[in-house]
């Protein structure tokens, strides 16, 4: 691929999240108040240990220094330290990070292939049973807030059946060898992460049932035709390779959602990522938390949002070509 | 020896929310062996339509009838298989290459290989000789569409119209969107092909001047009916339906600085096919016509045996 | 030879043309079944949150209207949706929910709009380097999630409904940017604003009166795509603990089920109902929102 098309790429994401860092911190500073007020044990600090605190956090001093302070401490990965539970924010993230990674990693997985494919099919046969029946029951999908779908998951799978765990990531006490504390760890994963990918299931695939749409009027199809191909290879080789195109965008920029969709569905399934851990810190409005898990977010994004200009590049020779 | 394309009074009517819009009214043609046939007309005569027919490519919503003989086949009666099969090796279309015919996500090698794995062989070198054939080089064949020039994707896209070894080649407006020297060159690639070849081609085009070169017949389309047909250098110099006198006379001849002074088009425009005059099509844009006209609606009939002529025209072939 | 004088006024004939435009869209929306029925279903909520005061009291929403009520108790004769984890009337609680979610979903959703077409018109007529500068923020706003962003902004602004929406509305309008200056930028080409600018108009008159208008159809079909996202977002942002428990929104009433644990106690009357009504009114918008676009852009009908 063009070097100077991922060099770009990769410039505009890292602008992209300086510019997030930047409106992080003035996004804080609104908050004018005892910035400890909500810090736990405040009472039993002394007045020295309040200072070197609101000093630590980069809250004294001018405007300016503050925020030399504040970049510095966001290069170095120091975030402060929790208000609820007093530790380094940083260790918090990156004690849950794994949890949540693979809980959005395996449900994006299973969006993208399924949706893309359910997409594809229903927009080549358009108005067929499948098309009619997919994009209604998507639409239904898409209308319904995703933790609903983990409640309604809940009730009835775990709830009355007991098939699936109402929550966690792991039954405490099964620590008898790897392969059973994994097995362990899938069936605690799969009514979450299945509560996620119904979520955005439904907007993937209209996203590429309507790419399908556009391409199908295209010329080169009926090119394909002439040349004896069977329907089904005009269609994978010709209409999907194209179709994905806008997708991928598409897809790219609906990414945020599925970011705002992990944080309601660890909720509902107490699953102890940051999704967990941001419901936690609205609750205690732990403001260094706040912060970084929104950091964390917008950085997510950022790096999928690459991924995705990225993979564009690596399927259309047009874009790789030119720039 | 028998036809390479028969076609009986064939018609093709579209599905919209009008109703049936009849683009080919009834048209009977016939190719012979190594024949170029040139089919001429305005935008909008039904020519593309009756050249997508042949093979079948119009929308399914389409209604043919009659009946199209391809090396004594009918294609309209084959069944989704034989179709398939028949396809680019029975006959192979040459499009426009200034659209998008080609897939731009795909190496124009691999879009040739596709349509001889599509029929059964496979050679991987065939892709390439293909294009060596036509000007273009063996190692075009791994570039993507949008890399070529105008001229140089027209070549390719005579190099996968061959792939299969077709008996007829349809040749859908071929040079319509390239500048002079390199339709000269195109022209001059094409008919080197048919001759070494013995390709029947059927050169569908706007432009008349092309075909006093290519063409060993010619018939004039309107309004979804063929006008006038007859051999190419005789109806060419002198047509005898009045729409094939205006269209002959519109096109500037090279060496005759006459006809550039006077620029003798045509007025009007071509009917709608939903709203059909009465009687002969033409009638209404025809400097000659009579009141006859406008109710008497005449078929193609034989007109001279030694130019095997035949024209659509009350006017013509009387006494 | 004198030509009898016109008494229509410009004025006037603007706004014939006008009714005759809706009249063609009222026509069109009847033909149009799924954007049909979902207009009925969405004025039938609105009337409900309307006429909320006389369907159920208001005082049934306290807490201390639950007092002498069993909990969670299941539907009956007396509570038709049952009650909620502190004996209140679910069915109350859902009315006067209605109110809320609305509310905030329209507020929101008018935030958006207004900001975005305003940042859209700006960016697509005046161009130049205002122009980048508004790209580039629009582009920011698209790019950061919006849950997360929404989030902070709500624990920094506050949890009101009010604030809630203008936080939601912040949170959407990058979109509706886009499209109105893409929309703008065609329309800037043509004649008529040509010929205004030629006369002398000014650039805010020439936005307002030439191009606003021929932007205005996008903006509301546009606008009805967004009222489901804001709902939705509203959902969520009380499930997560925003809003208010005594004046509770649909989503709120997720929230309280959730934390409740009336999931696994079966309490079905308590989070089955808002979840419905979400879904339910989410994809009336939804459907009435594309049968609008299909209506003012031919070129999308048969979707």
């Amino acid at each position: 691929m063009g070097n100077r098309y991922v060099a770009k790429k990769i410039v505009g994401a890292l602008l992209t999240l300086f510019a997030v860092v930047i409106f992080n911190f003035f996004l804080f500073r609104i908050v004018d108040r005892d910035p400890l007020t909500k810090y736990r044990g405040r009472s039993k600090l002394s007045l020295e240990q309040r200072e070197t605190m609101i000093r630590r956090m980069g809250l004294s001093g001018s405007k300016w220094d503050q925020f030399v302070a504040y970049i510095k401490s966001t290069l170095q990965l120091d975030f402060g330290r929790s208000f609820d539970s007093t530790r380094p924010v940083l260790r918090e993230i990156t004690d849950r990070l794994p949890a949540t990674l693979i809980l959005v990693g395996v449900s994006t997985v299973l969006t993208i292939c399924i949706g893309l494919y359910i997409g594809a099919k229903a927009g080549w046969a358009r108005g067929s049973r499948f098309d009619r029946v997919s994009t209604s029951t998507t639409m239904v999908l898409y209308a319904t807030p995703e933790f609903f779908f983990g409640m309604l998951l809940l009730a009835i799978v775990a709830g009355r059946t007991g098939w699936f765990p109402t929550g966690g990531l792991r039954d405490v006490g099964t620590n008898n060898g790897f392969v059973a504390s994994l097995l362990d760890r899938a069936h605690h994963l799969v009514l979450p992460s299945l509560t996620l990918t119904l979520g955005y299931l439904g907007s993937y695939s209209l996203i590429m049932r309507t790419s399908m749409l556009d391409t199908l009027g295209e010329d080169y199809l009926t090119t394909a035709r002439a040349k004896g191909l069977k329907e089904s290879d005009v269609m994978t080789h010709h209409a999907v390779p194209n179709a994905l195109l806008p997708s991928v965008s598409a897809i790219a920029i609906s990414f945020g959602f599925v970011i705002g969709g992990a944080i309601t569905t660890e909720t509902v399934f107490s699953y102890p990522g940051l999704g967990l851990a941001t419901a936690d810190a609205i609750r205690n409005t732990d403001l260094p938390m706040l912060q970084a898990l929104f950091l964390v977010a917008s950085a997510a994004v950022i790096f999928f949002n690459l991924v995705a200009d990225l993979t564009y590049g690596l399927l259309d020779p047009r874009i790789r070509h030119s720039i | 020896m028998s036809a390479v394309l028969e076609v009986r009074d064939l018609h093709v009517s579209y599905k919209s929310s009008n109703g049936l819009v009849p683009a080919v009214r009834g048209v009977d043609l016939e190719i012979a062996p190594g024949e170029t046939l040139g089919l001429a007309g305005e935008s909008g005569c039904g020519k593309s339509t009756l050249a997508m027919a042949l093979l079948r490519l119009v929308p399914p919503s389409t209604q043919i009838t009659g009946s199209i003989k391809l090396a004594g086949q009918d294609i309209l009666t084959m069944k989704p298989g034989q179709l398939r099969a028949a396809r680019w090796a029975q006959a192979s279309v040459v499009f426009q290459g200034a659209q998008h015919v080609l897939n731009p996500v795909r190496r124009v090698g691999r879009q040739i290989d596709e349509a001889i794995e599509a029929h059964g062989s496979a050679s991987a070198s065939r892709a390439g000789e293909l294009l060596d054939l036509v000007g273009l080089g063996a190692r075009r064949g791994d570039d993507y569409p949008h890399e070529l020039s105008g001229g140089q994707k027209q070549r390719a896209l005579i190099a996968m119209a061959l792939a299969c070894d077709p008996l007829l080649l349809i040749a859908d407006e071929p040079t319509t969107a390239l500048d002079v020297m390199v339709q000269a060159q195109i022209l001059q690639l094409l008919d080197n092909i048919k001759r070494e070849r013995g390709l029947s081609m059927l050169f569908i085009t706007h432009d008349l001047s092309v075909l006093s070169h290519t063409a060993d017949r010619v018939a004039v389309m309107y309004a979804g009916r063929i006008i006038e047909v007859g051999a190419g250098d005789a109806l060419l110099r002198n047509s005898l339906h009045p729409y094939s006198k205006a269209l002959t006379a519109s096109f500037p001849v090279i060496g005759d600085p006459s006809s550039r002074h006077q620029p003798r088009g045509l007025a009007g425009d071509p009917p709608d096919p939903n709203n059909l005059p009465s009687g002969c099509p033409f009638h209404p844009r025809c400097t000659v016509a009579t009141d006859e006209c406008q109710s008497v609606d005449v078929k193609l009939r034989h007109v001279s045996d030694d130019e095997k002529r035949s024209v659509a025209c009350v006017l013509v072939g009387k006494s | 030879m004198n030509d009898p004088v016109s008494s229509t006024s410009p004025r006037d004939m603007t706004w014939a043309r006008r009714k005759q435009a809706l009249a063609r869209i009222w026509r069109e929306l009847r033909h149009d079944r799924a954007g049909f029925i979902s207009l009925l279903v969405l004025l039938g909520f609105g009337l409900v949150a309307l006429c909320a005061p006389l369907i159920a009291d208001r005082s049934l929403l306290l807490a201390a209207a639950g007092r002498n009520n069993p909990d969670l108790a299941a539907p009956n004769a007396q509570f038709l949706l049952g009650t909620d984890d502190i004996g209140r009337d679910v069915l109350a609680q859902l009315v006067w929910g209605s109110r809320v979610s609305l509310f905030i979903g329209i507020f929101a959703t008018v935030v958006a709009v207004v900001i975005g077409s305003v940042v859209g018109l700006v960016a697509g007529y005046v161009k130049g380097k205002v122009a980048t500068v508004l790209l580039a923020i629009d582009e920011f706003f698209l790019v950061v999630p919006f849950l997360p962003l929404a989030i902070v902004l709500a624990v920094i602004l506050g949890r009101s409904p009010v604030t809630l929406a203008i936080v939601i509305g912040i949170t959407s309008w990058a979109g509706s940017a886009r499209l109105v200056r893409a929309q703008v930028l065609t329309l800037s080409e043509r004649a008529y604003v040509e010929r205004a600018r030629a006369l002398g108009a000014g650039t805010w008159q020439i936005i307002f009166r030439h191009v606003l208008p021929g932007v205005t159809p996008l903006i509301i079909a546009n606008a009805t795509l967004i009222v489901p996202g804001a709902i939705l977002t509203e959902s969520t942002l009380s499930f997560l603990g925003f809003g208010d428990r005594l004046s509770p929104s649909w989503g709120k009433l997720l929230d309280g089920a959730q934390s409740s644990g009336s999931i696994t106690l079966n309490a079905w009357w308590y989070y089955l109902p808002p979840g419905l009504c979400i879904i339910t009114v989410v994809l009336a918008f939804t459907l009435f929102g594309r049968a609008l676009e299909r209506i003012f852009d031919p070129r999308l009908a048969g979707r």
